[in-house]
């Protein structure tokens, strides 16, 4: 016999997606809401050197009003961004502010930015803090506009200090969770709580160093030491040597300022590729064996200086350059690669294969895994050495128990196998990015040989900028058809967000309980 | 003296067996059938009651008792009958014994309101790093936390002539480290700087953990350092062993059956070696060279196991064997077992706990040759005649300062140095000069 059962019991209906689309898009509203205010920097900058305003302007205005809008329509109680938004969040966070930083590109960048996938490969290149760009004749830019290429990479690097720090270790991507205890805070607190508590802290580092790099490069203008290098340049340069950028006001990058400013700039890229939590500690907290200390920071460093004394010797070696040219060239280029950042003192693209080889390699090491800086990165590499390590042990002795330690601390399992896989997946978008580019350079006849197919896509996926060949780091993107360009996005965007947030969006069982 | 002991099991009847017929003792515990047992055996003052209540505390009398121990087997119920204990007799010594070495640091930072926490896993470790420690050694003892060591050792054939075969005044006596005695074939001489130590004699060193290995290194130079030692069981016992050995710069393989004990051994000691393993397959003996050890630590729970694993470990080729004997029974049947040293923990714990009972001012820590020599450890009060003395201006007569322990950290006198009031002193002498000694500190 049938029973029939009160109403209260029946279960409920199915709701199937598991994500909480609205509260994700609400969230990266409000941030829309906020990015809309950066506008008024390069507005006044405008004002300034008698520019047109209103591109800025309008921007603006329809970033924040876009936002405003967005968060509007999706606002509701009791809805929360968790992990699982995270991942969702993060990815469109990245996409949607690209795309309202491209408006400036879109309204005034004319032949060279202002076609929609140039401007928007300039605009991701810019908030992934990547320094790939279209711009083929940089006198032809507004200075405003041109202060605005910086100007994204600078507010990209801030985004991407948040989301090393307190972003992708919550969410446990590529191992990120070894650096979960970095700074001290409220271990349980929401990811927008986490996201201003570390804002908060690290910003005072970077806005710092920011500072006294564009001082620096300033005094060399303003003693007489360097002649190109104005208040203009000192300032763009310092916006873009922090976040690991590498956008430069000139064709020659780096190469056309002194030796002194070439020093400079390489001092700040070394800090840019720290860890921003252990500045955080050496600087502000004043306790500088912490740098000692740190397992990741003294083989950063030991990298640097290896890649630097044999990139020296190579350029010497093959008669690139000599004595202190050559020293100055060697280190430039390794520390600019290792970082990151994609400066140029030299046009590298026309060095030896055997060197280009050299830089390559160095564009999978990456810099410190708490910096601005992307590819691998080193931690990564330490751990996965010492995986390996272990692995041969226990070929030997099975029952070897052998905890892996980051700066003295077990690491558990999981992130080590999460290490493993995050580089699996990047060396398979890398294979996947550079089929396509070569696959459509070689249908267009446009672009790039399969070696330089190659570089730009291990260049785009590292953040880094510059490859080799024609997309050398005096060369342009702009040549390339918009299929590769497309891929290059996808690339620097994957990149930037270390691939997993990404590719978890592919999966049913994130989308689907 | 009047002793108050809560808890009649194993440690509290080995306490017994050592101070019943000196001292007047009260013994409470829980369990009748135990007390029976302690009664029939001593004449000794039986309660049945609980330690941690204050009122069977104070019915049973513990506020006239000079000294009380709680030594069940439960930290717990020590923790609350020590604290009891204190405000029912404050000016009683109380004693409790402990199975964590937290409670053992909590006390050492003041943080617990007893005179003394003796904890069996860290008295086992000292005792079997007293036992491997100095390789050359034949008998240690430690004073201090292990910042004193008293060290016999034979000297070999081979040993350096930087210190045998010359006066003692130009021997390179290791620093922090003095000759308490020469025992040669004529018998025992205190020695002065024309004393020569010859190949074939034993000595009485005092001095620091490091003088120690020094002087091992000296007069056994082919038993050099201990670098592979072989522990089985990573258990709390076991921990506790390889943590006191590590800290001696021992190096150490582990051997834990259980995967998560295993893990937390691997995590807490980066130097050691851990192999997740029961021990006894003979593949993992042979390929990890397990008897390549110069010695194996058995610290597994189970006696029986422990006796197997032993045995098994000098079938291939092990040395040197420890085992710990957890049950009384067991010793015998280790010492059957060839097994060269067993260690009971209970032993151990009961033999720290009864160094209390003697009087807390001057205690005899160790004795030597027979009684003829002592080990004192003795606090200096205001009216000791010898404070503000320089060293070398102290009389010889048949006793000598080894070392003097100065707010906690041990120094080892030099003949400038001045005796202040409070040191503690560490005094080797002869068996009949005790009072003397004791008067004079």
């Amino acid at each position: 016999m049938l029973e029939a059962l009160p109403r209260a019991h029946r279960i409920g209906p199915r709701r199937r997606l598991a994500v909480d689309v609205p509260a994700t898009v609400n969230l990266v509203g409000a941030l829309a809401k906020y990015l809309g205010l950066v506008f008024l920097f390069p507005t006044l900058v405008a004002v300034w050197y008698g520019e047109s305003v209103w591109p800025f302007l309008a921007a603006g205005a329809i970033t924040s009003g876009v936002g405003l809008a967005v968060e509007r329509s999706t606002a509701g109680a009791g809805r929360r961004v968790g992990v699982r938004e995270g991942f969702l969040a993060v990815s469109v966070a990245w996409l949607a502010a690209a795309a309202f930083v491209s408006l400036p590109y879109l309204f005034e960048g004319g032949d060279q930015l202002g076609h929609p996938i140039d401007a928007y490969f300039e605009a991701m290149s810019g908030v992934t803090t990547t320094g790939a760009t279209v711009v083929t004749s940089y006198d032809d830019l507004p200075r405003s506009l041109d202060l605005w290429r910086a100007f994204t990479q600078w507010i990209g690097g801030m985004g991407v200090i948040v989301l090393a720090i307190a972003v992708l270790p919550r969410l446990r991507v590529g191992g990120r969770q070894m650096l979960e205890s970095e700074l001290p805070g409220p271990e349980l607190a929401q990811l927008s709580d986490r996201i201003r508590h570390t804002a908060r802290r690290l910003g005072i580092v970077y806005v710092a160093l920011t500072a006294i790099e564009a001082l620096a490069l300033a005094a060399l203008g303003w003693l007489g030491a360097d002649a190109h290098m104005s208040t203009f340049e000192a300032v763009s340069h310092a916006f873009t040597t922090m976040p690991t950028g590498g956008f430069s006001t000139r064709a020659g990058s780096m190469s056309a300022f002194s030796d002194a400013a070439q020093w400079i700039v390489l001092v700040f890229m070394l800090l840019a590729g720290a860890n921003f939590a252990l500045m955080y500690r050496g600087f502000v907290r004043r306790r500088p064996r912490s740098f000692l200390r740190d397992e990741e920071f003294r083989l950063y460093v030991a990298l640097a200086l290896v890649a630097s004394v044999a990139l020296t010797a190579q350029v010497w070696g093959h008669g690139v350059a000599h004595g202190g040219d050559a020293v100055r060239a060697g280190a430039f280029q390794a520390v600019s690669i290792l970082t990151t950042t994609g400066y140029a003192s030299a046009n590298f693209a026309l060095w030896p294969t055997l060197l280009l080889l050299s830089l390559f390699a160095l564009m999978f090491v990456g810099a410190s895994a708490g910096s601005t800086g992307g590819s691998i990165k080193v931690a990564r590499h330490l751990l996965t050495g010492k995986v390996l390590r272990r692995e041969l042990d226990q070929t030997v002795s099975p029952e070897v128990v052998m905890p892996i330690r980051f700066n003295g601390a077990p690491v558990d399992e999981r992130t080590l196998r999460a290490i493993v896989a995050f580089i699996l997946l990047y060396v398979g978008a890398w294979v996947l990015g550079t089929g396509v580019i070569a696959i459509d350079s070689a249908i267009t006849g446009a672009g790039l040989g399969t070696l330089d197919a190659i570089g730009a896509a291990a260049s785009a996926l590292g953040n880094i900028g510059p490859a080799f060949g024609s997309v050398g780091p005096m060369g342009s993107y702009a040549g390339l058809g918009d299929v590769s360009k497309l891929t290059l996005i996808g690339l620097m965007w994957a990149g930037r967000l270390e691939i997993i947030p990404v590719v978890v969006l592919l999966t049913r069982h994130y989308w689907r309980l | 003296m009047r002793v108050f002991l809560i808890g009649a099991g194993q440690v509290g009847s080995t306490i017994l067996e050592a101070l019943h017929s000196d001292h007047e003792i009260t013994v409470l515990d829980t369990e009748m059938s135990r007390l029976q047992a302690v009664a029939d055996r001593y004449d000794v003052t039986t309660h049945e009651g609980d330690g941690t209540s204050r009122r069977d505390l104070a019915r049973a009398g513990v506020g006239s008792a000079d000294l009380v121990l709680a030594c069940t087997s439960r930290d717990e119920v020590n923790l609350v009958a020590g604290m009891f204990a204190r405000r029912e007799a404050p000016s009683a010594t109380t004693v409790i014994r402990t199975s964590n070495v937290e409670y053992v640091e909590l006390w050492r930072g003041g943080q617990l309101d007893v005179d003394f926490v003796v904890c069996s896993e860290l008295e086992t470790a000292h005792a079997i790093s007293r036992i491997i420690g100095v390789p050359a050694a034949r008998k240690t003892d430690v004073f201090a936390d292990g910042q004193v060591q008293i060290v016999e050792f034979a000297v070999e054939e081979g040993a350096s002539t930087e210190v045998t075969r010359l006066p003692l005044r130009d021997a390179k006596v290791p620093t922090d480290s003095k000759v308490a005695a020469i025992i040669g074939r004529s018998g025992t001489t205190l020695p002065g700087g024309d004393d020569v130590i010859s190949p074939g004699d034993r000595i009485v060193v005092i001095g620091s953990p490091q003088a120690a290995l020094e002087w091992s290194s000296l007069l056994a130079p082919n038993g050099g350092a201990v670098r592979d030692v072989v522990i089985f069981g990573a258990g709390r016992v076991g921990s506790q062993i390889v943590r006191v050995l590590l800290e001696q710069g021992i190096g150490l393989r582990m051997i834990e059956i259980s995967r998560e004990q295993a893990r937390r051994a691997a995590e807490a000691f980066p130097k050691a070696r851990v192999y997740r393993a029961t021990g006894f397959e003979p593949d993992f003996l042979e390929r990890e060279r397990i008897g390549q050890a110069q010695a194996g630590i058995f610290a597994m729970r189970d006696d029986a196991k422990n006796q197997y694993g032993a045995t098994l470990a000098k079938v291939h080729g092990i040395p040197f064997t420890i085992a710990i004997a957890h049950e009384a029974v067991s010793e015998a049947a280790f010492d059957q077992a060839r097994i060269d040293v067993s260690v009971n923990p209970r032993r151990v714990t009961a033999e720290e706990i009864v160094r209390f009972a003697l009087d807390p001012r001057t205690k005899q820590v160790a004795m030597l040759e027979g009684n003829r020599y002592e080990v004192l450890d003795v606090t200096t009060r205001d009216s000791s005649r010898y404070v503000g003395t320089a060293f070398r201006d102290m009389p010889v007569h048949g006793a000598l300062i080894g070392a003097i322990v100065r707010n906690g950290a041990a120094v080892f006198p030099h003949g400038d140095d001045v005796l202040q009031v409070g040191d503690r002193v560490i005094v080797f002498t002869e068996a009949a000069n005790v009072p003397w000694v004791v008067e004079a500190l």
